[in-house]
């Protein structure tokens, strides 16, 4: 239930608790996470925002200790901050503020000079994708381009660390792709590490090495992406032009379960560790596959199951 | 295809320290409000009441001159008019220390009075840009995940609201002052004129103060842009509304006017009934004309409610003080 933590630690929780009223957000969270990726998952009200929150102080802990990037939460708050960027869940901008001159000024709360702060102000919208619109008020923007604002906001003073809540929310397929793309770059290009909360199993399945998954306020599972889809090996996807139905008969010699998917990828279940045998039967077959997705379900299955574990405890 | 180089670069430059960070909150508080229809007005009417206070200095400096301009305007009108500025101009010119000083008190008191409506007017403007709007659209969040506190995000606000009424109030009674005896007749009237100056001082600090945390406590009362000044313009018509008539019944009630509370620290201050004795006592003809004024006012202006205003404004402050502390939070 634990990731790499050979890297020195970004995160590190000792019994992080949240309580509103009777109701306890965060119970007894213990996390050592490593830079990198990072997904935090978990159904709505698991308590994924609290935690992002907790840590940027933006609720006190009820008890229990956490360091962000090496220090102390709640006694360094402005320092972590400085080196923090964060984009909140709902809409939150200046309003009747330029989204240029918007960027600009959370760079210089941040404690960029002010002709620094420009500059990154443009550089930033010019990285998220904003053009000529910059120069209207935010007010006025769509709902991709205040994410995209949003963003820009969170980066513009260069932080170690990005929160991000639910960036993708209320976008089309193609802003989410495109806003996606962007974080997957965060951490992989420029090594800024990123943690994004969703429900979304999808979104956190393309960029994301790390999972954390929460339910109840409680951590049910932290592992990379790469080792919660070694543990649901077995099956796979195969994505063929056509001999659809060759493909089936041969895998029922096989004694394997396959079932052909409404967007006319081939699911096997090999129920092997390796993909070896499922490619050597292509290869006899002569069947050159467009794509091979491995354990496509693995994110969902261990999101599933992780519940119905937490469901059966309490 | 971009022109120039649109990748993610990193930044290692030096920070700007906190207090840079405050002062950027309060610099777009105040360029907020600047921009906002109608304020450039406020503003350009309280300078132009400084230059026409700095003409009236002008003039009663001229009195203390012998066969000055005023004298030779009051001969051309009426001779016995001559006769009477001469001699009024012969005493005030033996005794600078008591003329300058009583004259430019008085008139300072009327006029930090008088710009203290208009500066409470546009600070009424101001409100909902201070901390409302950042409450309604949620901004408070951004405030709180950058690297500032919420003591900092406040005092930036604080300093927003200070900062009008610098330029409403406090900058055109210093500008009166300086230009008003800077074309004095003589340079000993910066000098004579001290008590004036810190007086005004005194009292038009300590009334921005208040004036900014009741303001900054009014603007956290609702998340509704067009409450909170409508808030804050009904408590002032209404403390003006109850001042004359609690006069009458329960005296107490005038201190919820917070307008009356800082009238009455403003006669603590300045004491305008001191300036009047003094020139009933010394100041020929002049004096005597001001024997005439009734002993109930005398005594109004002798005894202000001073502890009772300060009470009350702590209270007001304390207040919003609260209001602020329980409102003004990332959730």
């Amino acid at each position: 239930m634990r990731a790499d933590t050979s890297l020195p630690l970004i995160i590190e929780t000792k019994g992080l608790t949240k309580v509103y009223g009777q109701q306890r957000a965060l119970d007894a969270v213990d996390l050592k996470v490593a830079p990198g990726s990072i997904g935090l998952l978990g159904p709505n009200g698991a308590g994924k925002s609290t935690f992002m929150k907790c840590l940027l102080q933006l609720q006190p802990i009820t008890s229990g200790s956490a360091c962000l990037l090496g220090r102390e939460v709640g006694t360094e708050g402005r320092e972590i901050r400085k080196r923090v960027g964060y984009t909140p869940e709902q809409d939150c901008h200046i309003p009747g503020m330029v989204g240029c001159e918007y960027v600009t000024y959370c760079a210089q709360l941040c404690g960029l000079p002010f002709q620094a702060a420009r500059q990154r102000a443009h550089e930033m919208l010019d990285f998220v994708g904003m053009g000529q619109e910059r120069y209207r008020k935010i007010d006025t923007y769509s709902t991709g381009m205040k994410q995209r604002m949003k963003l820009a906001q969170a980066i513009v003073h260069d932080p170690q660390i990005v929160f991000l809540d639910e960036p993708t929310n209320g976008l089309d397929p193609k802003g989410q792709a495109q806003i996606l793309e962007l974080v997957h770059s965060l951490w992989k290009t420029y090594g800024i590490t990123v943690v994004v909360s969703s429900h979304l199993l999808h979104d956190v399945d393309r960029i994301c090495e790390q999972i954390i998954i929460i339910a109840r306020g409680r951590v049910l599972v932290h592992d990379t992406l790469e080792n919660l889809k070694a543990r649901k090996r077995g099956a796979a996807e195969v994505v063929v032009g056509e001999r659809h139905a060759e493909l089936q008969a041969a895998c029922t010699r096989q004694q394997w379960v396959s079932e052909l998917l409404p967007n006319g990828h081939i699911k096997v279940e090999h129920k092997e560790d390796s993909l070896n045998p499922l490619l050597n039967l292509l290869h006899e077959l002569k069947i050159a596959p467009l794509e091979i997705i491995p354990s496509p379900n693995a994110l969902e299955e261990t999101f599933v199951q992780a519940l119905e574990i937490s469901h059966a405890n309490t | 295809m971009p022109i120039h180089d649109i990748r993610y670069q990193h930044w290692e430059g030096a920070h700007v320290g906190v207090w840079g960070r405050r002062l950027v909150i309060a610099r777009n508080g105040l360029m907020a409000v600047l921009q906002t229809k109608g304020v450039w007005q406020l503003v350009g009417m309280c300078w132009v009441t400084g230059l026409a206070m700095s003409a009236v200095l002008f003039m009663v400096g001229q009195l203390l001159v012998a066969d000055s301009v005023v004298v030779q305007w009051a001969g051309n009108l009426n001779p016995q008019l001559q006769m009477f500025v001469r001699l009024l101009t012969t005493w005030l010119e033996q005794h600078p220390e008591i003329s300058v000083r009583t004259t430019q008190n008085i008139l300072f008191h009327y006029y930090s009075m008088y710009l203290m409506p208009v500066s409470i007017f546009a600070l009424g403007i101001l409100v909902p840009l201070l901390i409302t709007r950042d409450l309604a659209s949620n901004a408070i969040i951004i405030y709180s995940s950058k690297a500032i506190s919420r003591g900092d995000y406040l005092f930036g606000k604080f300093c927003s609201a200070f900062a009008l009424l610098g330029i409403t109030w406090l900058g055109p009674v210093c500008g009166a002052w300086f230009v008003g005896n800077l074309v004095a007749p003589d340079w000993r009237f910066f000098w004579h004129s001290r008590a004036a100056i810190g007086h005004s001082l005194v009292f038009v600090v300590s009334g921005m103060i208040v004036l900014s945390v009741l303001a900054m406590g009014m603007s956290s009362v609702s998340t509704k842009e067009k409450s909170t000044p409508a808030f804050w313009y009904m408590w002032w018509i209404f403390g003006g509304v109850i001042t004359p008539i609690a006069a009458h019944t329960q005296p107490w009630l005038r201190h919820l006017s917070f307008n009356y509370d800082l009238n009455q620290i403003a006669m603590a201050i300045f004491r305008p009934a001191d300036d009047i004795k003094i020139a009933q006592d010394n100041i020929p003809l002049l004096g005597d004309m001001l024997r005439n004024i009734k002993p109930e006012t005398m005594a109004a202006l002798g005894t202000p409610a001073f502890k009772g205003a300060i009470v009350a404004l702590a209270v007001m402050g304390l207040l919003s003080t609260l209001i602020i502390r329980r409102r003004v939070k990332p959730e």
